[in-house]
């Protein structure tokens, strides 16, 4: 009984956090660039449709549809303008280093317009399937927003799954990420498709936020606790491997949540980043990190 | 002295601004700006220069910081007396912890360390005696000064020596022989392990490094700020922390400490500014690295460097002494009457990868000295054999025997202390660092000291000093001062064989040293091999049949993963296992 509302809370948390892991990887598939800013988008996403319902009074639909075509066309002018500048210049800025430190400032930007426009409070998008929770077999319940939350990993997940799989832009758009170089020789033009998913990716995530907000609510600086979760999972995921980072976030997800449950509210979490360590340090070539490193 | 310089300049202009604005809020925030640099300084030796990624500096910080408030409060302790205590705690507290962590390297290490600010986060805020997720305050200040005058200025004078001594002891490891061990550490621990650098070791002392500077960064931070924020140890801090370093430059120890100081500086500047911190921080970092992406730093260095007049800044060339009558001394030239001796034995040496056997019961023997040729089809095994003589590839089986001595457990930079020495099938150079100091990295004779042992004596000169002979021997001297990125190829392919010869090895291992050269070089390269030969062994994986042939005196092919001929070059010319399988007759 309690065993089954913790795998449920935890599959639900999980799903955030495979979500955002999924986001990472993806794009990190693509044009190996680490994404910092990932959470950040969710952050956008999730206080920009409250503050336009709730203080300017906009229809939910159209304030949605406002924020995520704002987010789309912020992600757009980034990548013409700033990774435009730093990836095909005159001087490449080559290395996951150097690369990752823009998206932390991306990340840090962020942050701070969102301070200035939706304040210092917790706040969430208005809830977009609401209701009582659900009542499952036997007494288990889960909310709604979490099956929302779950049922988007899950398709959004599978369907990037298929495009790789069984595309040719799915294909060209891996074979960027594989060797950039190598993709333009072949003309696969490698720049659309970084502006295609970092777009995509952030548009995804402020959706994921708009979504998720409901059961945790949003600060201005919840993306970084979010991008962090999502960083983690994907890192567990080998990084590339988006199907892998969604299991590794359920995954996560559960454990927190059974170890909050059984071992101890107050020290869960650590030792869940404990076990987390002691993995890498005990098997970091099955979990795919020399592959990442080495790619 | 060149590495006296950060010293010298932290030390003016600290003292300058410590007397000047001292009492002032400017004094305050400079002072606390000091403190994160001396946390900074550390990191750009280990995350910057070294590139050992780490995200535990806050953590370690918040040790520091704790460590001297508790010993202040609890056992009445002077800060200044308790800083040291605390540096010594948090050494081995990370010696301990490092002989866990930096076991994983690239990225694995930096998702492991990243789970410490998160542990160490969760147990601050519930730990009661801590202060909880509020903080701890202290009362001693770090100079035990009368009054508030005194005490201001006399903990910014402190902080401004301790940092400046943090990053002259940063400069000279950096400027010393192990910090071109460092250096190629960072760019390719694969080729550092192979020219002798003890990899393991150096990422660990690292981490106790950056890990001791950043506890004495805490300790100096509540020595003068008299409280310990519960945040020091968040995932926050170590993001603020980096964004000093990659703001200033990561490579550059001054300039992680300008980072440091223009990164407090702003946060103070105006109200907009500091209310509006995240959005000018993250616009400065993407301006900053779009510009240069090593930071402040990079940007003072190229604007220097276009304003100094050009002569001023050419490389200096260490002055070669006539030149040497032999291409090198060998580290154990064998006595005559031990010629018949064998220096090298595989025996029954085997490997798979995944279930395809690339490698299958090879045994060979090699004399001290002579040229031998190791030929073979694509895939055949040769460049796996070489990785297992030289270590960087385990055998599945059978022993490896140097002068009698099994070293199939041996790690390649042991192998290399040893007497072997390779180059790579695809070029494997430092880029960045001038022709010498590729060179050099093979003649550093600091593997076996400590990190900071090297702090009082360094050998980077003798290193290069060797370095340059072999080169003039080469006919290189020429290419000394240019960066190896800057040269074609075939320069790179020639650079790399003056690393693996310059250290005297008693066993030379060439993966395709001819490949990309032309009919003339090959010719060069021939009689230099030729001239190698008669000083050492010389085993050589080659394509080019006829070079093979003309220079070799036993050649070995192997094909799918067994050796199918062995004998000398006139059978190697006749054989018809060797005309099927390379020739295609």
């Amino acid at each position: 009984m309690k065993f089954g509302q913790l795998v449920i809370a935890g599959l639900v948390t999980g799903s955030i956090y495979a979500v955002f892991a999924v986001c990472v990887s993806v794009w990190y598939r693509v044009s190996n660039i680490l994404n910092l800013a990932v959470g950040d988008f969710a952050m956008l996403g999730a206080l920009g449709v409250d503050d336009l319902v709730r203080v300017r009074n906009w229809p939910l639909p159209a304030a949605i549809a406002v924020t995520l075509v704002t987010v789309a066309a912020f992600g757009y002018l980034y990548d013409r303008v700033v990774l435009h500048l730093a990836q095909d210049g005159r001087r490449v800025h080559e290395g996951i280093v150097i690369t990752f430190f823009f998206t932390f400032a991306l990340s840090f930007f962020i942050d701070g317009v969102a301070k200035v426009l939706f304040g210092t409070d917790v706040h969430a998008a208005p809830a977009l399937w609401s209701g009582r929770s659900l009542s499952l077999l036997s007494g288990l319940h889960v909310e709604r927003a979490g099956l929302l939350v779950l049922a988007c990993a899950v398709i959004c997940g599978s369907m990037f799954w298929l495009y790789i799989r069984y595309t040719l832009g799915g294909k060209a758009m891996e074979a960027s990420g594989e060797n950039a170089l190598g993709a333009r020789i072949v003309g696969i033009d490698t720049r659309r498709y970084r502006r295609i998913i970092f777009t995509g990716t952030a548009v995804l995530a402020a959706v994921f936020g708009i979504i998720e907000s409901p059961i945790t609510g949003y600060t201005y600086l919840s993306g970084a606790t979010i991008s962090l979760t999502g960083f983690i999972a994907a890192a567990y995921g080998g990084f590339r491997q988006p199907g892998r980072a969604l299991v590794a976030g359920l995954v996560i997800g559960v454990t927190e949540a059974l170890l909050g449950g059984y071992v101890s509210a107050e020290y869960g979490d650590t030792v869940l980043y404990a076990i987390l360590a002691a993995l890498v340090l005990a098997w970091p070539r099955g979990l795919g990190f020399e592959a990442a490193v080495g790619g | 002295m060149k590495s006296f310089r950060p010293f010298t300049v932290i030390l003016v202009v600290g003292v300058v601004v410590v007397v000047a604005f001292g009492q002032q809020y400017a004094g305050s925030v400079f002072v606390l700006a000091l403190c994160y640099g001396i946390v900074t300084a550390g990191m750009a030796v280990q995350i910057g220069f070294s590139q050992q990624i780490v995200f535990s500096q806050c953590v370690f910080m918040a040790f520091g910081a704790y460590g001297v408030a508790m010993l202040n409060t609890h056992l009445g302790m002077a800060s200044l007396v308790a800083t040291p205590v605390v540096m010594v705690a948090a050494g081995l507290v990370a010696l301990l912890l490092g002989a866990v962590v930096t076991r994983a390297s690239g990225l694995a290490l930096a998702v492991a360390t990243l789970m410490l600010p998160l542990i160490a986060t969760g147990y601050i805020s519930s730990a009661g005696y801590l202060g909880g997720s509020v903080g701890a305050p202290l009362t001693g200040n770090l100079w035990p000064g009368s009054s508030t005058q005194s005490i201001a200025i006399g903990n910014g004078l402190v902080t401004v020596v301790i940092l400046g001594l943090v990053v002259l002891a940063a400069s000279r490891i950096l400027s010393s022989d192990v910090g071109l061990e460092l250096y190629v550490l960072g760019v390719d621990e694969p080729t550092a392990a192979a020219m002798g650098v003890r990899t393991p070791r150096r990422r660990l002392e690292l981490f106790v490094l950056g890990s001791v500077f950043a506890a004495l960064g805490g300790a100096v931070y509540a020595g003068t700020q008299l409280f310990v924020p519960a945040t020091l140890a968040s995932p926050t801090a170590e993001l603020a922390l980096l964004m000093m370093l990659f703001v200033g430059g990561r490579r550059s120890v001054l300039g992680a400490v300008a980072g440091a100081v223009a990164i407090q500086y702003l946060s103070g500047a105006s109200n907009w500014v500091s209310v509006n911190i995240l959005i000018v921080e993250g616009v400065l970092l993407t301006a900053i690295l779009l510009i240069d992406p090593d930071g402040l730093a990079g940007i003072t260095r190229s604007l220097a460097t276009r304003l100094r007049p050009r002569s001023a800044v050419a490389p200096p060339t260490p002055s070669v002494s006539s030149a040497p009558p032999a291409l090198f001394t060998p580290s154990a030239l064998p006595s005559p009457h031990e010629e018949d001796r064998v220096l090298l034995e595989c025996d029954e040496v085997s490997k798979e990868y995944g279930g395809l056997t690339v490698l299958d019961d090879v045994t060979l023997t090699l004399p001290p000295r002579g040229l031998f040729g190791l030929c073979g089809p694509n895939g055949a095994g040769k460049s796996t054999l070489l990785g297992i003589i030289g270590g960087s590839v385990p055998a599945a089986r059978g022993r490896i025997l140097l002068d009698g001595e099994d070293v199939t457990r041996l790690p390649p930079q042991q192998r290399f202390g040893l007497g072997v020495s390779r180059t790579f099938q695809a070029v494997h150079l430092i880029g960045g660092r001038t022709v010498l100091d590729n060179v050099a990295v093979a003649c550093l004779t600091s593997h076996r000291s400590g990190l900071v042992t090297r702090l009082f004596r360094s050998e980077l000169a003798a290193a290069r000093q060797r370095a340059a002979q072999t080169l003039d021997r080469l006919g290189m001297t020429a290419l000394s001062g240019r960066d190896v990125s800057s040269l074609t190829l075939e320069s790179q392919r020639m650079v790399e064989l003056a690393r693996a010869v310059a250290p005297g090895p008693r066993l030379l291992l060439l993966d395709e040293p001819a490949s990309g050269l032309s009919d003339a070089e090959r010719r060069r390269l021939g009689e230099l091999l030729t001239e190698l030969a008669g000083l050492t062994c010389v085993l050589l994986v080659e394509h080019d049949l006829d070079l093979v042939a003309q220079i070799s005196q036993r050649i070995f092919v192997l094909a799918g993963g067994r050796l199918v001929f062995d004998g000398g070059p006139a059978d190697f010319r006749t054989s018809p296992v060797v005309n099927s399988l390379l020739v295609g007759l």
